[in-house]
């Protein structure tokens, strides 16, 4: 590998394993590093974004990535006019996903950006509350949702139904239907991702003036402290884990058999199959089936990838944690946030820090900055679960249904393999299949095409899992200038020196690792590396979760573990919000550490100073 | 009891009767602070032992003495302060007060449950007092052990009213000789593992949101003489994180052995150690805080941690004063005059420099 003074190599200089030969097709071609904008890409800092792309990336997964390039990007550059922050620009790299914050516009822009910043974003921020902007914003979304909840996917009939042809023919048919059902939910994905970004750019910028604040009053005060003061605890990430706690309490509540069917280690059909049979069973089914849309809409992953599921088709997740929950209460544990208490907290730290100001000035400023970020805070918090995981589990559901089609007419062999194209190739499918069908009788499309294509990209992808990319590429910057950057992405100098760190040691040799000091303490004990959360089971009591970035569906092994580590995530990653609420330290964003720690490794996790020490190595 | 009172019956506002230290002691004691348990011999003691019956006149007849010293003049100091303190200590104690000494310090050593090494220290009326600092201006004797001793050293401590030092120090701050008055302070020594100070603000920059320890092996006494670089934690005064650690290597520690307290080098293998455990440091800290609320200003505080018990019995506090350098400065803004909006403008235009 070529590697550059400051450590990195060029894009065009990573040679990729040649298994991979053939991974630039699955992409659109302005995602692939190229010689006509070379210069332009070599003066970039590109670096793996694990935490929307841990792995390899499906060709048809992408799409969010492609809507919220635009999306991100136009709201900084076009929208609210973050003066010198411009878009996060992507590309792939032997299948996997590389971002980058690109470098600031000219003077001369960024003094018109932040007129038309001054007028566009106080408008917001002065109007949040008062023009309830997040419920308009949380009612217009929902309704898309149930837009594409209701985008039908039509059968190609033998024959069209004799209502669409008489008395008056309808004039387009099942062909043109098919198409234009893809066309809606591809429309209405880049639509969500537009909506994604409406008020997130400006909650992040919030969130940085405050933070900026505090750190000038209490220059030692620790990143967790400044998010705890921010943090909400009514949020809709929390939903789903309550919906289960208030379920666990329902069957307790309705007695033995419930309790005893939920417990059993049957499979959950037929736990649901049980539980139909006997008054209270139905009792908590009904309550069950009411909870399920929207609050079992959330994925097992990060909601990124069509392969993570969600707990609607992946009943068994919700299902264990059920399970778990019953057996809390019954020895007497409580399993609900208090947020009441949650909430007494915050004000009671924020109270105490605001008691330490000296200055009246000051403490007029404080207050300022503070109801700014908490007044439109719950929009960062909030939007994570309506766009990533109940929106992304209706897409992939809808997704399915398109590819159940195509293995029917035989056009594919699995129904996930749809997503081994990309979403401008799925309409030359569609297009292959309805031409056929309308040709007549015995016109075969041209299917092995598509089922070649189809083998070929799956050993693609399996290849370059067993390859491990450049954590970045190109030039590093000085500063930053894109909120997301440093806000989502963590991006320091420190981090990127525990890249350049990723490129030049060897992961058996690393023994301490770097990442944010996410919620305090520090303890020592054994390792539990999980990649996915099917995996989740394998944690025992008492383990220190070490993953590669956590979401909602996790929240349950918060109660089981006595400290977490992510490759990715700043301060408000989800990791870092639970650990703080279950008083465990976490260090986040530390880039490297499933690589680096093992099952079974000693490890000790200093949530104050944001270091993980491997102690012990686990014996081979 | 006449003459002895314990910490738990004094309370601040008897400077009067138990002397600067006594009186902040059983403030502490009161406010449920870990304080060494011990007695204050108190102000009637001395009182009746140079006034009372047998004695009549004594204090009157020493102070005459003195304030006629030219306190510039050295050696007459030295001379006046022998004679007025050979004049209490070859006074006789009267019996009911020395009862009552023996009395507490048998009972101290009940509770402990073995012969007791105490402190005994000199408690002034005007000591501790913020605007009129006498701290370190009367005798302090560590490690007393046994009733006969602690009798002796109670008689040293009374005629430390009267050293070169006390005697030059109230000449010039104006104070009467006669009207200054003395109480003694038994406690039971801590046997100290480690020892320090805690600042409840941040003595490098005033910052009141930290508090700041520091810490070394031993006893207190290489901190205070600079013999030893001390350990540094830093902790966040609201939420007690641990916000900065600086472990120095300790060469030197003071321990107390055969009956002296001496100077030796740390062992080796604890030289680059952390002279406290990270729940001794928040405990610390937490301790600090609550006496710094009691107090209602930023304190001062000297600490110790007793090898012979476990955590978090083993915390003491041996001293606590008003901090003086920082709380008297002027507050100046940090942020200044700026809305929400100017914040968020300065924000906005301020490229996000890669932290640290």
């Amino acid at each position: 590998m070529v590697v550059l003074g400051n450590g990195f190599p060029k894009p065009l200089e990573v040679e990729v394993p040649k298994e991979l030969e053939g991974w630039e097709e699955m992409y659109p071609p302005h995602y692939i590093f190229s010689e006509e904008r070379k210069e332009w890409e070599e003066r970039q800092f590109w670096y793996l974004d694990k935490i929307h792309a841990p792995d390899p990336m499906y060709p048809f997964d992408l799409i969010f990535h492609e809507a919220w390039q635009i999306a991100l990007s136009q709201y900084n550059t076009r929208v609210f006019c973050i003066p010198p922050a411009q878009g996060v620009a992507q590309r792939i790299l032997g299948c996997y996903f590389y971002i980058c914050a690109v470098e600031p516009p000219s003077e001369e822009t960024i003094k018109k950006k932040a007129e038309l910043f001054q007028k566009r974003a106080f408008w917001v921020f002065q109007n949040y509350k008062s023009e309830k902007l997040y419920e308009k914003w949380e009612k217009k979304f929902r309704e898309l949702g149930e837009y594409v909840k209701n985008i039908e996917v039509p059968d190609l009939p033998t024959f069209e139904p004799e209502e669409r042809v008489i008395p008056e023919p309808r004039g387009y048919y099942s062909s043109y239907d098919l198409m234009e059902a893809y066309d809606k939910l591809i429309d209405a994905i880049f639509k969500a991702w537009q909506y994604h970004f409406q008020y997130l750019n400006l909650s992040y910028l919030a969130y940085l003036t405050f933070a900026d604040v505090v750190r000038k009053l209490f220059p030692g005060i620790s990143e967790s402290t400044i998010g705890k003061m921010v943090a909400g605890a009514d949020v809709v990430m929390f939903r789903p884990q309550e919906e289960l706690a208030k379920l666990a309490r329902l069957a307790i509540s309705l007695g033995g058999r419930v309790v005893e069917i939920l417990k059993s280690d049957k499979s959950p059909e037929e736990k649901i199959e049980e539980l139909k049979i006997f008054p209270e069973g139905r009792e908590w089914l009904r309550a069950f089936d009411e909870a399920k849309d929207p609050w079992f809409y959330v994925s097992c992953g990060s909601g990124w990838f069509h392969y993570e599921g969600s707990w609607i088709n992946t009943l068994e997740v919700p299902f264990s944690y059920l399970k778990s929950y019953i057996e809390m209460l019954e020895k007497g544990e409580t399993i609900e946030r208090d947020i009441d208490e949650i909430h007494k907290a915050r004000e009671k730290l924020v109270e105490e820090y605001r008691k330490l100001i000296k200055t009246d000035e000051d403490r007029k400023a404080f207050d300022e900055a503070y109801k700014i970020v908490r007044d439109i805070y719950d929009y960062a918090e909030n939007h994570l679960f309506w766009v990533e995981h109940w929106f992304h589990t209706i897409v992939f559901e809808k997704m399915r249904e398109f590819g159940k089609l195509f293995v029917r007419y035989g056009m594919l062999n699995e129904v996930d393999d749809i997503f081994l194209f990309n979403r401008f190739e799925i309409p030359m499918i569609i297009e292959d299949l309805v031409t056929a069908w309308a040709l007549g009788e015995n016109v075969p499309p041209r299917a092995e095409y598509w089922k070649r294509k189809a083998q070929k990209r799956k050993k693609i992808l399996e290849a370059a899992r067993n390859w491990t990319p450049p954590p970045a590429l190109g030039t590093v910057p000085e500063e930053v200038t894109e909120p997301f950057t440093v806000m989502l992405w963590g991006i320091t100098s420190e981090k990127v020196s525990e890249w350049i760190k990723g490129v030049t040691y060897r992961p058996e040799e690393v023994t301490e690792i770097k990442g944010f000091a996410s919620s305090s303490g520090v303890v020592e004990g054994k390792a539990r590396v999980i990649r996915f959360l099917d995996e989740i089971d394998q944690v025992q009591e008492g383990e220190i979760l070490v993953c590669p970035n956590t979401n909602p569906s996790w929240a349950p092994v918060f109660t089981k573990i006595k400290a977490a580590v992510t490759d990715i995530g700043g301060l408000t990653s989800h990791a870092a919000i639970v650990c703080r609420e279950y008083g465990i330290p976490a260090v986040t964003g530390t880039g490297i550490a499933t690589q680096v720690i093992k099952t079974g490794d000693i490890i000790r996790v200093d949530g104050d100073k944001g270091v993980v020490t491997i102690v012990k190595r686990a014996e081979e | 009891m006449k003459y002895v009172k314990w910490f738990d019956e004094i309370s601040k506002e008897d400077v009067g009767i138990a002397g600067g230290k006594g009186a902040n002691l059983g403030e502490m004691v009161k406010a449920g602070f870990p304080i060494p348990p011990g007695f204050v011999i108190t102000i009637n003691a001395f009182e009746e032992f140079l006034e009372g019956a047998k004695e009549r006149g004594k204090k009157a007849q020493i102070a005459r003495i003195i304030s006629e010293v030219d306190v510039k003049n050295t050696e007459e100091l030295e001379k006046v302060s022998a004679l007025a303190r050979e004049i209490v200590e070859s006074t006789p104690i009267p019996e009911k007060i020395e009862e009552e000494i023996r009395e507490a310090y048998r009972k101290l050593c009940e509770i402990v449950g073995e012969e007791v090494a105490v402190a005994v220290r000199s408690s002034a009326t005007a000591e501790d007092v913020p605007d009129a600092s006498f701290a370190g201006q009367q005798e302090t004797y560590l490690w007393i052990k046994g009733e006969d001793e602690v009798v002796k050293h109670v008689l040293k401590c009374w005629s430390s009213l009267y050293t070169p030092r006390a005697i030059a120090y109230r000449a010039t701050k104006g104070f009467d000789h006669y009207e200054v008055s003395i109480a003694v302070v038994v406690q039971k020594m801590v046997n100290s593992r480690s020892s320090g100070v805690m600042f409840t603000l941040n003595p490098t920059n005033g910052d009141e949101s930290q508090i700041v320890i520091e810490s070394a092996w031993g006893l207190g006494e290489a901190i205070v003489s600079g013999e030893v670089t001390p350990d540094r934690f830093v902790v966040d005064k609201v939420t007690k994180e641990i916000l900065d650690r600086t472990i120095s290597p300790k060469l030197v520690w003071c321990v107390y052995k055969d009956g002296k307290v001496v100077h030796e080098e740390v062992p080796e293998d604890l030289r680059e150690k952390p002279s406290l455990s990270d729940e001794e440091i928040v405990y610390l800290a937490e301790i600090g805080k609550k006496i710094e609320e009691h107090y209602s200003h930023p304190m001062d505080i000297e600490w110790a941690i007793d090898k012979d018990f476990d955590f978090p019995k083993n915390v003491f506090i041996l001293q606590a004063r008003p901090e003086t350098v920082w709380s008297q400065k002027k507050k100046e803004p940090v942020i200044g005059k700026k809305s929400g909006f100017d914040l968020l403008m300065e924000r906005a235009l301020t490229p996000f420099k890669i932290p640290k």
